[in-house]
């Protein structure tokens, strides 16, 4: 899978590109926790092209989701795909994740 | 006057007689012992050099294997180095451009201190493709002996190469495979047989290099011209040359430094090396001369040397007793070897008679010799686990190794259903123990007697046939033989027999048998001989009786082998399953998704739950992966998918510690952000995903069921 950064003034933009499977996961692991950094702020998990995710992707969502709260910032998944959104259903991700 | 003149006469006429035969019987004897120990060093020779030649050829087979797995070239020389303490060096050669991705590819093993090091020959300097090492036993078409040469590089050994071509499974040259064999049991040979305590023995090579044996032990080579230039007796030894070359065997008498010498000279077959005693004339005769003038002494020494004769004789004598007991020996071993064997394959036919689902019909016919064939079944489970194997090789090593490989079938199978596992731990043990390069082509298959769905494993083995609505050949991944390489993946396939499919495996003694024409019996008319159903034992005989008029009173080349097996089962399947196995690298999560959706396709499931079933997949596997096994040792996941009207089973079996993800405690989805822990999703996605999740240990796996209803 493929993770692009932006960091603009207000926000950061993370696309997630492609399938977030264990393997996929591992390998982006530690880009995606270097965002902790920047956890004061908002950070958008743009999900538009995320076809898949499994627990090990979800894990440093929620391991995101965890550092913002204690910064005081924003964690925002965008776009997500039907299958993905039940994957957030059946795990409450979607009760703790603002979803765009 | 008279008188004494005519005892005196009588006396010089008796003791010039006497003096006669005497030199005669000396000379006899001279050449009594001489041949001898001419005949004596050349069985040595002529075995040492055997003993180099099995070397080389029983790895030929493999080397031929292996031309498809160029990387693995290098394993297989420094293997016949490694295994055979006479051979310093080895190279496989490939023919230029035979390979397209290497034109030129010589890895070239050879011992350096107490290891195996290795160099390529493949270099601009060298030339491989030049050296008459390469190039003669490509136009001879058969193996060839280099010419002795004294190897600088490796401390001075004096050494000879055998090298023999290797052509490829279509008949094309591809390769040649040599062995490097030091001749310092030749120097100890020929340095500790002297007959006479001056005698000389030297060998002469096929270009005429002279070997010659020094009191330390040692050898020198000389040439040719280099011997002639210090031999006086010039036309003499131009004729010894001459016979030498032709392979004669004889005497000759040569003067040198004005004494009279002769030599003893006899061939020495497979090298196309000549040797000779030198034996000077006053070691024969010196001692003669001395006691000329005391008859009786002379009388001793007649006394003496038929004691000496008698003792050659009785020495040769028992040397032919020996040999004569040691063949009867070897006799009787062949033939106990050979009642092991079939004692131990099934031999009772119908072997099931009590079920009307399954018809077996086989064969197993040695040639002279015993064989390195196999064939076994057995029924468990009710599951017919069956294989075909062909030891390389023949005689009794070869039928000791099938003995081993069936009882590896049995034991492991015993408590494994995998054929791939099967086979990959019957490698393991093979390769491990295989000190002698044999190696054994093998085929496995397990068939489903319920649903005639077969799982099958092929190592190196000819493909079976299957003679389903037409007659084709089972698709099979070749993989190497048993026994060839550790850590070697061996892949499993599958398929699904009918009703009234036959199955046939065979040997290439099959297809491979030869008529008195020397033509071989071939795929077409095995083919031919395997077109009309009928009942396993029909097919053994018609198959048989094919193959017999075929090859006529041509004497049967090699060991014939042929399992039938006829699946009879009317009910139609109610269930199909499909198998994969992954290794504990995370890496191979991919293989896992693509099998899942392949399924999810042949059911025709939607694309929401065949996600939610490659995520449950994924997450229950995952677990296995990272959990079951320690770190850093190797292990396998067992995912079999059975698929029936409306329910899909996946059950997931590892021989790691124990483990049931099903004793974990729910997630609440409902905690707060602070209360939720970071783990313990992916069990709870297994959970929500299927419909029912199950965990039981067994003969020491885990193995944990997950039921999907569609």
């Amino acid at each position: 899978m493929e993770v692009n950064i932006t960091k603009q003034s207000k926000e950061v933009v993370v696309c997630l590109i492609g399938r977030m499977d264990t393997p996929a996961a591992q390998e982006v692991a530690p880009q995606l926790e270097a965002l902790e950094e920047d956890a004061r702020g908002t950070i958008v998990l743009d999900c538009k092209d995320l076809t898949y995710i499994s627990s090990s992707g979800l894990r440093i969502f929620l391991t995101l989701r965890k550092a913002a709260a204690e910064k005081g910032g924003k964690i925002i998944v965008r776009s997500i795909n039907d299958e993905i959104r039940s994957v957030f259903m059946m795990t409450g991700f979607l009760n703790l994740f603002e979803i765009e | 006057m008279l008188l004494i003149a005519v005892a005196a006469l009588t006396l010089e006429a008796t003791s010039l007689l006497q003096n006669y035969f005497t030199r005669e019987g000396l000379k006899e004897e001279a050449q009594a012992r001489a041949s001898g120990q001419l005949e004596a060093t050349r069985l040595q020779i002529v075995d040492a050099t055997h003993q180099a030649e099995a070397a080389v050829r029983n790895t030929i087979w493999i080397a031929r294997w292996c031309l498809n797995y160029l990387d693995s070239l290098p394993l297989v020389a420094s293997r016949l180095v490694e295994d055979n303490p006479t051979v310093m060096g080895s190279t496989v050669a490939l023919v230029p451009n035979y390979s397209r991705r290497r034109p030129l590819y010589a890895p070239y093993a050879y011992r350096l201190a107490d290891t195996i090091a290795m160099k390529s020959l493949a270099t601009q300097e060298y030339n491989y493709p030049t050296q008459p090492w390469f190039t003669r036993p490509l136009e001879l078409d058969r193996g060839f002996w280099s010419e002795p040469y004294l190897d600088t590089g490796g401390g001075d050994i004096v050494m000879t190469t055998y090298s023999i071509p290797i052509k490829d499974l279509h008949g094309k040259q591809a390769a040649v495979l040599t062995a490097d064999i030091s001749l310092k049991w030749l120097a100890e040979l020929i340095g500790s047989s002297q007959v006479y305590p001056n005698s000389l023995e030297v060998v002469v090579s096929r270009d005429g290099r002279v070997l010659i044996s020094n009191p330390d032990g040692d050898i020198t080579i000389k040439t040719l011209d280099e011997v002639a230039a210090i031999v006086d007796d010039t036309p003499s030894f131009a004729r010894l040359v001459a016979e030498m070359r032709a392979d004669h065997s004889g005497s000759i008498q040569i003067e040198d430094d004005g004494k009279l010498n002769h030599v003893f000279y006899a061939p020495v077959e497979q090298t196309g090396w000549s040797m000779a005693i030198v034996v000077p004339d006053d070691e024969i005769y010196g001692s003669m001369r001395r006691v000329r003038l005391i008859e009786r002494l002379l009388q001793l020494l007649g006394l003496g040397m038929l004691i000496m004769i008698l003792r050659i004789t009785a020495k040769n004598q028992m040397k032919y007793h020996k040999m004569n007991e040691k063949k009867e020996r070897m006799e009787s071993e062949l033939r106990i070897g050979r009642d092991i064997q079939m004692s131990m394959i099934p031999n009772t036919f119908p072997p099931f008679p009590e079920r009307d689902e399954i018809d077996l019909a086989a064969c197993l016919i040695p040639a002279k010799e015993v064989g390195g064939d196999l064939y076994d079944f057995f029924i468990r489970d009710n599951k017919l686990f069956f294989c075909i194997g062909d030891v390389s090789g023949k005689g009794v090593p070869a039928s000791l190794v099938m003995a081993v490989t069936r009882s590896l079938f049995r034991s492991i199978s015993a408590h494994e259903k995998s054929p791939q596992r099967i086979v990959t731990m019957m490698n393991e043990a093979m390769a491990e123990m295989n000190e002698n390069n044999m190696f054994v082509t093998f085929f496995l298959g397990i068939l489903d007697l319920e649903t005639g769905h077969m799982r099958y494993c092929n190592a190196g083995h000819n493909p079976p046939l299957i003679l389903s609505d037409r007659l084709r050949t089972l698709d099979v991944v070749p993989n190497l033989p048993l026994g060839v390489i550790c850590q070697m993946a061996f892949q499993e396939q599958e398929t699904d027999m009918l009703y009234n499919d036959t199955l046939l495996l065979y040997t290439d003694g099959l297809n491979e048998a030869v008529n008195s024409k020397d033509e071989e019996f071939t795929m077409e008319r095995v083919e031919a001989a395997f077109q009309k159903h009928c009942s396993a034992n029909e097919h053994l005989e018609t198959m048989k009786e094919a193959v017999s008029s075929f090859v006529g009173n041509a004497p049967q080349s090699d060991d014939l082998t042929m399992l039938f097996i006829h699946y009879m089962n009317d009910t139609q399947p109610y269930a199909s399953e499909r198998h994969l196995i992954l290794h504990n690298d995370i890496q191979q999560i991919p293989q896992l998704a693509s099998f899942v959706e392949t399924i999810a396709a042949e059911m025709k499931i939607e694309q929401n739950m065949a996600m939610g079933l490659n995520l449950a997949l994924e997450e229950a596997v995952t677990n296995v992966i990272l959990y079951a096994y320690p770190p850093g040792s190797d292990g396998l996941v067992d995912i079999e998918a059975i698929m029936r009207k409306g329910q899909l089973d996946f059950i997931i079996t590892d021989s790691g510690v124990p483990f049931d993800p099903t004793q974990k405690p729910e997630v609440d989805i409902t905690a707060s952000l602070d209360e939720r822990p970071i783990g313990g999703l992916g069990i709870h996605l297994v959970r929500q995903l299927m419909d029912s999740v199950s965990y039981r240990r067994e003969d020491g796996k885990n193995i944990l069921t997950l039921i999907k209803m569609i």
